[in-house]
């Protein structure tokens, strides 16, 4: 056991920091939902972020503990499937970026994608698509949303395979929403420090201390189940990895625009680009009661 | 980071499953019921000898108190088993987490070696004195006096929720010598000295667990002070450094779940409470992490932060969800049913309210690690 990041670890994310320092900060004129940088995937790229996973040295708890950082940003960019799900599809190579089509339904990055993970309930194909078989959707997701414009074929996946590709979307799902609450929590806290009423700021009133609180240990909590996920690499545990998160996001959403009152229905305010991006994920695998059918699965099949 | 277990900690848990196995005997369910009944607490002392013997009571201690040096996880391996199955060292626990230790790093050389042996032999059970009627979650504001006259102190006052105080040889006492936190001293008190009166409280916690604990002019001589006059407040501090991620509560919160979910597979119940058992599960793994990440720190002896706040209250949360669980989807739990479920119901009502309120938990969490601003006193 040890909590703590390897020395090749602590220069992965001392570069990291380097990288993206300039996408920090919603831009101040940005009123929009999908923010998104084709500058910052490109220095990932150019920099080599998205084969962590299979890096000697670093792997997939490295991969996941970056995504969860880029998950902070502002700027969302498609980074958690091609660090934690391409480096385990069969066949390939694969193309990225990567984004996954549930039963036909818009998802994040489709309209960018080259690669279409297609999933149907336990069933897992891949494809490669090209600009024509997709299109953007306009969405208040804070992604950009995108769907299919007409069927394509996939490679279909053994079942061994789909478990296995199953597995990595969620721990690729519960690392992204972990960063996403982290930083939704961090743009509250800022908010409450300073926002005074009643003479005195809103942070120090013990009612929304405590849910602040909660909140707090709920984001940890989904962190630590995402990086024992990527580490452990079993189904129990990314099961336990999603849903967990999705749980948590349900409950952070609500709280956070609450703390933040009218302020945090503006946008002006970045709050929205981390609980809406949380509020896509949500429905993400089966939801919260799909998530649950496998952790009974595979968490209580004794 | 790498969240797998050395070979020498899976060798030492199944060691100590190995002892279980051979050591608890078949009625052990039954009697886990009442945490500090008769039953248990006369079993309690012949498990905690036999597992001095083995080499189990303190592994983690020094080896000049009985233990073999082994690391922090050791020791919380230990408590994960021994909590998973009902805590059969009831009382002692206390000893082995945190009395002990404080005592190696407070104590004089004569309350060493007058209270840890028996301690590491398994031969001893202690109390608490902390709470009193008007000082719980504010426990600074005890009243509880200790007055010094010549060579002795002369100890007035009251203590009350005091767990295992009908059966302790030995209360550790908050009291106060001066005004304010640096006015509260630690006592060690004999509980056969004349003066203390224990009163049962009948609770839901069950049998013979909290107690009201009078002192009547109780007088122990001045070498029974831990630490200095007025150090008490610090080493308390320590101690609840130790405490508040002590007991691994999730271990038996989970194996509960997992059995109240066999029991609902066996009654084709289980599909229904889905999305509740994970709900549940989730819980006490959040709860296992972060008290793992705790162990983690201790074990690099690094100072513990708030992070502890937070293990104790996702713990919290865990006993508070799998407990739900237990009574709305395995009702029968509570009515003549499995005896450990029942018990572990009884264990977890109190695990936001024993060792501190949760709330005082949240609120620490909401200034040391989010950096709120404090609410104005």
């Amino acid at each position: 056991m040890d909590f703590t990041l390897t020395a090749d670890q602590t220069t992965l994310a001392t570069a990291l920091e380097g990288l993206i320092a300039p996408f920090k900060d919603m831009p101040v004129n940005f009123r929009g939902f999908a923010l998104a940088s084709d500058s910052l995937e490109a220095q990932l790229a150019e920099a080599e972020f998205f084969d962590i996973a299979t890096t000697e040295g670093l792997g997939p708890v490295s991969a996941a503990l970056t995504v969860e950082r880029l998950a902070r940003l502002p700027f969302a960019c498609e980074a958690a499937l091609s660090m934690l799900v391409r480096p385990f599809l069969p066949g390939g190579p694969w193309e990225r970026p990567i984004a996954v089509v549930e039963q036909g339904r818009p998802g994040r990055f489709v309209a960018q994608a080259k690669t279409l993970v297609l999933v149907d309930g336990e069933k897992v194909s891949v494809a490669r698509v090209t600009p024509e078989d997709v299109e953007s959707v306009e969405s208040i997701y804070a992604y950009p949303m995108g769907r299919l414009k007409k069927e394509v074929r996939g490679e279909a996946l053994s079942s061994s395979e789909a478990v296995r590709v199953r597995r990595w979307l969620r721990v690729a799902m519960a690392a992204e929403a972990a960063g996403l609450m982290q930083a939704a929590l961090d743009s509250t806290v800022d908010h409450l420090r300073v926002r005074k009423q009643f003479g005195r700021p809103l942070g120090s009133f013990q009612a929304l201390r405590h849910r602040m609180a909660e909140c707090a240990v709920l984001t940890g909590g989904a962190r630590w189940l995402a990086l024992k996920a990527a580490s452990t690499e079993s189904e129990a545990d990314a099961a336990l990895a999603a849903f967990q998160a999705q749980e948590s996001a349900t409950r952070l959403t609500y709280e956070l625009h609450q703390m933040l009152g009218a302020m945090g229905m503006t946008l002006e305010h970045p709050l929205h680009l981390w609980t809406y991006r949380l509020k896509a994920l949500l429905g993400e695998l089966g939801g919260r009661a799909g998530n649950a059918r496998e952790v009974a699965r595979h968490a209580f099949s004794a | 980071m790498d969240f797998a277990w050395d070979e020498k900690h899976v060798a030492f848990r199944t060691q100590v499953r190995e002892f279980l196995r051979a050591n608890l005997p078949d009625d052990w369910e039954h009697l886990a019921h009442g945490p500090a009944s008769e039953a248990q607490t006369k079993f309690s002392k012949e498990f905690c000898a036999k597992l001095g013997k083995a080499g189990l009571l303190v592994p983690h201690w020094p080896a000049a108190w009985g233990g073999r040096d082994a690391d922090p996880w050791t020791g919380f391996i230990l408590a994960e088993e021994m909590w998973c199955v009902g805590e059969p060292r009831g009382g002692q626990y206390m000893n082995v987490n945190w009395i002990g230790p404080i005592l190696m790093r407070y104590g004089t050389p004569e309350q060493q070696q007058r209270y840890i042996p028996p301690m590491a032999r398994g031969e001893s059970l202690w109390c608490q004195g902390f709470s009193e009627p008007e000082a719980g979650s504010d426990l600074a504001s005890l009243r509880t006096r200790a007055e010094r006259i010549g060579d002795v102190y002369r100890i007035n006052g009251q203590k009350i929720w005091t767990s295992y105080a009908g059966a302790a040889d030995t209360c550790y006492l908050l009291a106060r010598t001066g005004e304010g936190k640096s006015g509260v001293s630690i006592f060690l008190v004999p509980m056969d000295t004349p003066g203390i009166e224990v009163r049962d409280i009948p609770s839901l916690i069950g049998e013979g667990d909290i107690h009201e604990v009078f002192f009547d002019d109780v007088e122990v001589p001045a070498s029974a002070r831990l630490g200095g006059e007025g150090e008490g407040w610090t080493i308390v501090r320590a101690a609840l450094q130790l405490e508040r991620v002590g007991i691994p509560r999730f271990a038996l919160a989970q194996r509960m779940l997992e059995r109240a979910v066999s029991i609902l597979k066996t009654r084709g119940q289980a599909r229904e409470s889905e999305t509740a058992a994970a709900r549940a599960r989730a819980a006490c793994e959040v709860a296992r992490l972060y008290s793992h990440q705790i162990i983690d720190q201790r074990s690099r002896g690094l100072p513990t932060g708030p992070e502890a706040s937070a293990a104790r209250y996702a713990t919290v949360m865990c006993e508070r969800i799998v407990g739900e669980f237990v009574v709305e989807h395995c009702p029968d739990a509570l009515a003549d049913g499995d005896p450990l479920l029942r018990a572990h119901h009884q264990r977890a009502i109190v695990a936001g309210i024993a060792s501190g309120a949760a709330e005082i938990q949240l609120n620490l969490i909401a200034t040391e690690m989010l950096g709120l601003p404090r609410e104005p006193r």
